[in-house]
């Protein structure tokens, strides 16, 4: 069974860890996040005729006590960065992110998700900032940890370009 | 001013001699010498010319090298030459990035360290073991107590001194992704999810390589959780893991570093490529497995239940012997008491144990034997029983017949026995003692009648035959006569000798003898004549006794006539025995006389 390590991203608070709860498995208590800055977790995506084993590396928040370890991204063959769709500064503080991301690891594949999307009243991206990153060659996704709307979708699609590399 | 005179010299000498408009002769030397100055030139170029004097080195600098090293001692002194600049080369290359030759050096220095550490261990190891085996059973109870002390199981007790683990996972991870590209579990051991798992311990490592000594690229040798550890061995593309129940001994961490090289080098291509396909490191499952298996020890258990059985056949020995000793002792002690109670003039009325002391109550006839005496005879110690015993007259037969003893001095020859109060006194004692017996044996405790009926007097039983004698002889006198028959002198003479022979005895035993002549006639002629007859032939053999020598005192004369005759009168015979005098001989005791 083919095997890829990913990584999730955001800053603190856009909901990362609640966002997939209901869709890995996971062994290792959340403690580990605030205590070594990672917990790891598990997804199993079909894609084509294969099974392919998701190791997501749960990456604890950015903020201003706690710097993401680079050294974590390590080998990753993809990552998801998530973003507050409500909370437009968590947008800027994942491109800055990216960019540190990208100097460190390399360009691999890798899907935008905008969490909180059941929020509509309080969202805070506007389409044309959307299509302005689309067009820099970025996968959206608008997801809901509340009603798990597209976060299945998230894997797949990250599978995919993963596969297709 | 010397020095001066010394730097200005070669600056003097070609102002000294300039070529005068000597145009001719600076042509000349031209025409000559120009080849060669160009030539000249050009090399002093090439030597001022770092990067001509480079290349032209370089195309000679092998070839000087081994020319050099062919000539003697040539070797030495360009090692000599060179090291410092080779030192300070890996120094800064190093410094760079230690990955280039860590992982140049990997696969010779594992080895090499392997061995050096190899050899300090087994030394280490062999001492260890034989201390451990010889000191094994008492050490064994060493560990009982230690494990009773700490509150810890033996089992623990015994996985922490003799270093027995049980490899319960591997794991082979790829270090750059910290994917497991294998995993190989020991019977029966329940797993959590492997990936998941690997990833945690590369993110752990991680942490820890962050965290603490990000320098040196060294990463967490191993991780304790509980009773498991987890033993980490890192190589440059691959991390083995092994989760090991307990402690595994030093030299397993050589075998890890052992399959780890295999590993390296078998799949250093597939490592190197690895995009998360697991298929090419299926082959490294049976290189995990023999970490699994050829590590895998069974528990050194087997002389824990021996020695559980020993100690519990121990324990049950000494209980079993503490119930029989004590068995033996409460067996001895009724035995004892049981004796004591069968024994004439002693009565147990109550006994109790008192720290460990036996209290005796009761009453004891003086006569009866000494109760410590019968400790000692019964194996019993005498200071573990004390007697209150009050004195008393005992009616037991054997009590009463020793007190009939020591009172009545019985002389040897008479035996006493009693049954219910009546003393019975048998045997032959002298009449002066057997005169006394019965009048004072009614006087003993525990008698109520005697019977002396059985004791004879052992005087008239030595006098017996000599009275029989003279009680058989018959003195016959002729018819109508009071004189002796002729021809019984003789018998008179003898008879005479026996009479005066008993009364000496007799009177030696104290016996006064008596004698009655008892004169008799036959049936012819009138009674009354018969009657002074018998008569006068009794008072003649006194007479002749008298003269004999016999003392009157001891003679009764008296006839009889023929109212007591000896014989019948059918034949002539019969009547002639019938004239005669016999002897009635009787003793009385001098002290009754008296």
């Amino acid at each position: 069974m083919l095997q890829k390590k990913i990584c999730m991203l955001g800053s603190f608070s856009v909901g990362k860890t609640s966002l997939v709860r209901r869709f890995v498995e996971s062994i290792f208590s959340d403690a580990y996040q605030t205590s070594i800055g990672v917990k790891i977790d598990k997804k199993v995506v079909r894609a084509g005729n294969e099974d392919v084993t998701l190791v997501l590396w749960d990456i604890h928040g950015e903020d201003v006590y706690q710097k993401i370890r680079m050294s974590y991204l390590r080998g990753m063959s993809g990552y998801l960065l998530a973003v507050d769709g409500t909370r437009r500064q968590t947008l800027d503080d994942a491109m800055a992110l990216n960019e540190r991301v990208i100097q460190e690891a390399g360009k691999v594949p890798a899907v935008l998700v905008l969490n909180k999307s059941d929020l509509t009243e309080k969202w805070e991206i506007d389409s044309t900032r959307e299509s302005e990153l689309t067009t820099a060659g970025w996968n959206i996704l608008r997801t809901s940890a509340k009603t798990g709307a597209s976060v299945e979708e998230v894997f797949s699609k990250l599978t995919a370009a993963m596969l297709a590399e | 001013m010397p020095e001066q005179a010394q730097r200005r010299a070669p600056q003097g000498q070609p102002e000294e001699n300039p070529p005068d408009n000597n145009h001719a002769y600076e042509e000349l030397r031209h025409l000559i010498v120009a080849p060669e100055q160009e030539e000249i030139a050009d090399i002093q170029e090439r030597l001022e010319d770092r990067a001509r004097r480079a290349e032209d080195v370089s195309s000679v600098v092998a070839e000087a090298i081994s020319m050099r090293c062919e000539k003697k001692d040539g070797e030495r002194a360009l090692a000599k030459a060179l090291s410092p600049t080779i030192q300070e080369t890996l120094r800064e290359s190093v410094r760079k990035d230690p990955h280039v030759l860590a992982d140049a050096l990997f696969p010779m220095m594992g080895p090499a360290i392997r061995k050096s550490i190899t050899e300090t261990l087994r030394a280490m190891l062999e001492s260890f073991n034989a201390a451990l085996e010889h000191s094994l059973s008492a050490q064994g109870i060493k560990w009982r107590i230690e494990a009773f002390r700490t509150g810890k199981s033996f089992g623990e007790i015994v996985l922490m001194h003799s270093l027995l683990y049980r490899v319960e996972q591997v794991f082979l991870i790829h270090r750059q992704t910290g994917l497991v590209l294998s995993h190989v579990v020991a019977t029966s051991v329940s797993t959590q999810d492997p990936s998941m798992v690997a990833g945690m311990l590369s993110a752990i490592q991680q942490f820890v390589r962050d965290s603490f000594d990000s320098k040196n690229e060294e990463t967490l040798g191993s991780l304790n959780v509980g009773e498991l550890e987890v033993w980490i061995e890192d190589g440059p593309d691959a991390v083995i893991a092994a989760v090991i129940r307990g402690h595994a001994p030093p030299d397993y961490r050589l075998a890890m570093e052992e399959a780890l090289e295999e590993i390296q080098q078998r799949y250093s291509s597939a490592l190197e490529n690895f995009k998360g396909d697991a298929a090419p490191f299926q082959s490294a499952d049976e290189l995990l497995s023999r970490l699994l298996a050829t590590q895998h020890r069974e528990p050194v258990g087997e002389r824990k239940p021996r020695a559980a059985l020993a100690t519990i056949a121990i324990v049950v020995i000494l209980v079993l012997g503490w119930i029989g000793y004590s068995s033996y002792l409460l067996w001895e002690w009724s035995r004892f008491l049981n004796a004591v109670r069968g024994q004439p003039g002693i009565v147990v009325i109550s006994y109790d144990k008192q720290g460990g002391r036996y209290h005796i109550r009761g009453f004891k006839d003086p006569l009866a034997p000494d109760p410590n005496a019968l400790l000692s005879h019964a194996g019993l110690n005498p200071n573990n029983a004390e007697f209150d015993l009050a004195p008393y007259y005992s009616l037991d037969d054997a009590i009463v017949v020793q007190r009939a003893r020591q009172l009545l001095h019985p002389p040897e020859g008479v035996t006493l026995s009693e049954h219910q109060g009546e003393l019975d006194v048998e045997g032959t004692a002298s009449p002066r003692w057997i005169a006394g017996v019965a009048d004072r044996a009614i006087l003993i405790p525990g008698v109520a009648t005697v019977d002396v009926s059985h004791l004879q007097d052992s005087h008239l039983l030595q006098l017996k035959a000599p009275q029989s004698a003279i009680e058989s002889v018959f003195l016959l006198f002729p018819v109508g006569r009071a004189e002796l028959e002729p021809g019984q002198e003789n018998t008179f003479d003898q008879t005479q000798k026996q009479i005066r022979d008993i009364v000496a005895q007799a009177e030696h035993l104290g016996e006064q003898t008596s004698i009655e002549l008892i004169g008799h006639t036959d049936s012819t002629g009138i009674e009354g004549t018969n009657q002074l007859l018998s008569q006068q032939r009794a008072e003649q053999v006194r007479a002749r006794l008298l003269r004999g020598g016999v003392p009157p005192a001891n003679l009764r004369p008296r006839g009889v006539g023929t109212t007591q005759p000896l014989r019948t009168e059918d034949t002539e015979e019969g009547r002639r025995l019938n004239r005669s005098v016999t002897f009635k001989v009787t003793f009385t005791p001098t002290s009754a006389v008296n």
